[in-house]
């Protein structure tokens, strides 16, 4: 890892410590979380925890389970973000290569295809049963472009390149 | 009111001596180092050997804690030693030891008002104690801007006023009863005003008071009977204060009360009418959980004893409409023709024991109350489990009316969350503790869980409570409660919170979950302005040493208005604010504020705006047309010197000259640094010390110059600030609409701002370099981000230099007559120097002279 990429991983982890700040531990995230009510590895009181106390992101991976469903959010009694917080922790994680393959995958897929859900060959013959216009197409170079202005690409390929690496 | 007026009558010579006639100026200037806390970030020798430098100054003592014995006696030795007739003391807020100070100068025979303050604590060590360097530079014009107000203050007679021996006291809880009670005790006649038909507070609806558990209103009850029967309390009932006049000493009080309409002396209580009215209303005694009648009495111990009719309810009080009560009442008690009712009467104190509103659960939706009837906040409980409420003392669930087999008990609601309040409610953890005991006093063997964030046992017996609690079985569980749902058939309620302990989710059901409410503050609506935190309960005079006291003199705090407390921590204040009304009663006079303002004859064009800004109707016309101002109704606070077109009224120790003087100091070097910040005595002022003491860092630019009230920022300080240079100017008061402490001031300063940005507009100073902020004396927070952004409004007004190159170009495309004020503005920029004042002068005489045209 190059030092700028090193000075801006401490940067980042200082911004989201920073956010983190006023979180008093109640729970109150944890108990309104859907997703900790049926995954108890994903807890968001205890993700926030550890960049309060130790100024490091845990390496369980447990944040891309997080739904941003902001429930946390609209709850918490300090105002702290935690959704935000966890949206951050993955963007860092994302940048080292450490986004899970299903992630990447559905990256990969967009950027070909230029949506997510191909248009299916049946639904194209019951349109024009029914005398529906066409769908319109997705366009994947639009698509390509805005992956390159946001470094979304950047990160697709620092993620492809560590699971070749894992795989080898 | 009094109508003699204090101020005028002390023109006798011998009261004081006049030392403002000395014709040589000799300044005394005493830096402290206060500890650490300024000597660690200001160089205080240098400041010390720069203080030298400054004219008038001839004697110079750096101490280590002036506000000490050995500090105070050195400043008093140096009056002595060295003839000084002014004293600068270069230490902390002058709201902290100002009087400190005045009384010390006073003692060595120096007239107390030509002693000042400069604020290098609160303003400069404490607030940047990153930059030592920009610091030290900070404090020296501090110290400079000081020395050159002294160098024109004038002595002040003291005064003092006479004092009504009578007290008003407002609200009617345990703690205004026992406020009421210690002062009519001690010999003083005592209004104790209440709101609702019946005293005693919310204390009169628990059933029991933790820690030991006792009977509330076995307590309580005796002490309201006291309280009735006191031949020096007259008691007004259903009635609240409608208007304040006057000051310490001397407050003319009105309060309205309202119609009763059955006669507090022959009602015996009976309880016959209560039979025949048809009116059902929720009842307000039992949290409406269950009903009563439109006449009604709180709860049987109520004092006065005697029913009420509530207006709104009542079908109508004539045998047409409804009148069963009437006919039913063998003591003929029930007053129809009852109207609201002005009664007035004068006080020389007021204590102010409004208290405080429970919590409102309906603010949290997430934990159901109000939608799920087995969901109750803690007065409900009280309400459940007492004797005397709706099921007669047997806890049961409000919808199927069965004894609770579990209860949960969820803390910290409305309270420690940004949605309601921030602060804890102090009470709170004791209650839970208290119901949870209460809850298996009843039923032993039903489960009692409390769910807390920080169990704060803090006071004296609590902690025998919890260890009992703990010992019956009681569990305690870390987390608080996300949500609350409800199954609809048994209407049983799951619980769904974090045990932080074990990081575990916990779903579990209960019978019953009782909320812990918190507390709302409801201060602020009172006549006349004390200052409010955030959260609406009233700021006390110094949070340490001075806990009752408000910054109205004579008016005194005491119970949940100062903030949320329990029944113990209540009545201690209220004695304690007994105390301290009670020293002002007993002298029978009260030293007064020497200052008010002054119309210099030969100036005023007789305009007469001073009148209309005057709150305190204290300026009048004689028979010649001329206007004077009486000095007992004066309050200082310069409002009509800040509207004076003339500039003809003057404010001792704020006068234009002190203030101009002082801008021009903090503008000698570097003008485009420098934020000149008008901040006022009560509010604003009071809301910089905060950030001080809180230690919250900003940028060093600010400069800040203290007057009694917004009010007196006249559009002239501003247009001087910006005439010298000055990177920008704020102006601060006390927030609209109600805060002001002189009721209008920061209303009539609020108006100058569109004559403020015109001027501005018209000589091309962007629009960001003003700014007119509210800050309360609670708002350090605020403080610092102003003064944070201002900072930035400089650094980039500086960055988008050379700005008098544009002004110069802009100026020749305009007409003439403004091109010379263009002109003289980036000079003073680009080369302040000490005399610019004068240039200044003229320079905006031309201009006004060239806009008449």
């Amino acid at each position: 890892m190059t030092d700028q990429a090193d000075t801006n991983r401490t940067q980042e982890l200082e911004e989201l410590r920073e956010a983190a700040r006023p979180c008093f531990q109640c729970g109150i995230c944890a108990s309104s979380c859907p997703v900790f009510r049926v995954t108890p590895e994903m807890n968001p009181r205890v993700a926030v925890d550890s960049i309060i106390a130790s100024g490091e992101i845990s390496e369980d991976g447990t944040e891309w389970l997080c739904a941003y469903c902001l429930m946390c959010d609209q709850r918490c009694p300090m105002g702290v973000s935690l959704a935000e917080i966890l949206l951050g922790i993955k963007n860092i994680a994302a940048k080292e290569g450490k986004a899970p393959t299903e992630f990447t995958q559905t990256l990969e897929t967009l950027a070909d295809d230029g949506c997510l859900s191909p248009i299916s060959s049946r639904s194209e013959k019951k349109r024009v049963e029914l005398g529906l216009p066409d769908l319109p197409r997705p366009d994947p170079v639009i698509i390509q472009k805005m992956l390159e202005a946001t470094s979304a690409a950047d990160v697709l390929k620092i993620n492809k390149a560590a699971l070749e690496e894992a795989s080898e | 009111m009094t109508t003699s007026d204090p101020k005028e009558s002390s023109s006798d010579p011998s009261e004081m001596e006049v030392v403002s006639t000395d014709p040589e100026l000799r300044i005394g200037v005493f830096p402290c180092k206060c500890g650490k806390n300024i000597g660690a970030v200001v160089d205080v020798d240098e400041l010390a050997e720069y203080s030298k430098t400054l004219p008038g100054v001839v004697f110079v003592q750096v101490n280590t804690y002036t506000c000490a014995d050995p500090g105070q006696r050195e400043i008093q030795e140096a009056i002595t030693e060295h003839g000084l007739n002014r004293v600068v003391v270069v230490s902390c807020s002058p709201t902290m030891h100002e009087d400190t100070f005045r009384k010390t100068v006073r003692e060595a025979g120096l007239n107390p008002y030509l002693c000042i303050m400069a604020n290098v604590r609160e303003h400069v060590s404490w607030v940047h104690q990153h930059d030592p360097a920009a610091a030290t530079q900070k404090a020296k014009d501090l110290v400079a801007m000081s020395v050159a107000k002294a160098a024109t203050l004038e002595a002040q007679p003291e005064l003092d006023v006479p004092v009504t021996q009578a007290a008003l006291v407002v609200g009617a809880g345990v703690a205004g009863m026992q406020a009421a009670l210690d002062l009519a005790d001690a010999g003083f006649k005592v209004n104790l005003v209440e709101k609702e038909p019946t005293i005693g507070g919310i204390m009169a609806i628990l059933d029991k008071v933790f820690p030991q558990n006792d009977c509330s209103i076995c307590i309580l009850g005796p002490k309201m009977v006291d309280v009735a029967k006191h031949p020096n309390i007259n008691l007004i009932t259903l009635a609240e204060v409608e208007t304040i006049s006057g000051y310490v000493g001397n407050f003319a009080v009105r309060v309205k009360q309202r119609a009763r309409y059955v006669d507090i002396d022959t009602c015996t209580s009976c309880g016959d009418c209560v039979e025949v009215c048809p009116v059902d209303v929720p009842s307000r005694t039992d949290q409406s959980l269950t009903w009563q009648k439109a006449i009604q009495i709180p709860f049987p111990q109520a004092v006065p004893s005697s029913y009420f009719i509530d207006p709104d309810a009542c079908l109508g009080m004539d045998l047409i409409r409804c009148g069963k009560c009437i006919d039913r009442c063998e003591q003929k008690a029930i007053v129809p023709s009852d109207r609201d009712k002005y009664i007035d009467f004068e006080v020389g104190v007021i204590i102010l024991a409004t208290g405080f509103s429970p919590a409102d659960p309906r603010k949290i939706p997430r934990l159901g109350w109000g939608r799920y009837p087995n969901v109750i906040t803690t007065l409900e409980f009280e309400r459940l489990i007492n004797a005397a409420g709706p099921t007669e003392g047997s806890l049961v669930r409000p919808s199927d009316l069965v004894k609770p087999k579990s209860v949960a008990i969820a803390q910290c609601v409305g309270s420690r969350s940004k949605d309601t309040r921030m602060a804890c409610s102090n009470f709170c953890c004791a209650e839970s503790v208290k119901c949870a005991l209460l809850v298996k006093e009843h039923y032993p063997d039903t489960e009692v869980t409390i769910y807390y964030q920080d169990l704060r046992m803090h006071g004296k017996y609590f902690e025998d409570q919890y260890l009992k609690a703990r010992e019956e079985g009681v569990k305690f569980v870390r987390g608080r409660v996300g949500e609350i749902q409800q199954y609809p058939d048994t209407k049983n309620l799951r619980v769904s919170v974090e045990d932080t302990t074990h990081n575990k989710l916990l779903m579990i059901d209960y019978d019953l979950v009782i909320l812990s409410m918190g507390a709302e503050g409801r201060s602020g609506n009172f006549p006349i302005p004390i200052s409010c935190t955030e959260d609406s309960f009233y700021i006390e005079s110094h949070p340490k040493l001075r806990p009752v006291d408000t910054s109205s003199a004579g008016v005194f705090i005491c119970g949940g208005a100062e903030s949320p407390k329990d029944i113990r921590d209540s009545v201690i204040q209220a004695s304690a604010a007994a105390g301290r009304a009670a020293i002002i009663l007993q002298k029978g006079r009260y030293p007064i504020e020497a200052l008010s303002a002054k119309i210099m004859q030969d100036l005023c064009n007789r305009c007469g705006t001073c009148v209309s800004r005057c709150p305190y109707g204290a300026i009048s016309q004689d028979g010649t047309g001329k206007f004077t101002v009486m000095g007992a109704l004066c309050q200082a606070c310069g409002t009509c010197a800040g509207d004076c077109p003339k500039d003809a009224i003057y404010m001792p120790n704020f006068t234009s000259q002190q203030i101009e003087a002082q801008i021009e100091i903090a503008l000698r070097e570097k003008p485009e640094d420098k934020i000149v910040a008008f901040a006022c005595a009560f509010c604003s002022y009071r809301g910089s010390d905060l950030a001080g003491v809180s230690r919250m860092q900003y940028p060093t630019n600010a400069r800040v110059i203290r007057a009694m009230c917004s009010g007196r920022y006249s559009p002239r300080f501003a247009q001087k600030a910006f005439e010298l240079g000055a990177g920008a100017v704020l102006y601060s008061g006390c927030h609209l609409p109600a805060d002001c402490h002189f009721q209008t001031g920061n209303h009539w300063m609020a108006k100058r701002e569109p004559r403020i940005r015109g001027w501005m507009k018209r000589n091309n100073v962007s629009e960001d370099r003003f700014r007119i902020e509210w800050v309360s004396a609670g708002e350090g927070k605020k403080w610092q981000t102003i003064m944070s952004e201002m900072a930035n409004v400089v650094e980039e007004h500086k960055t988008s230099l050379p700005a008098p190159k544009k002004a110069t170009k802009k100026a020749k495309a305009k007409p003439k007559p403004k091109s010379k004020t263009m002109k003289a503005k980036p000079k003073s920029k680009t080369k302040p120097r000490p005399k610019s004042g004068t240039i200044k002068k003229s320079a905006s005489k031309k201009k006004k002279a060239s806009s008449k045209k």
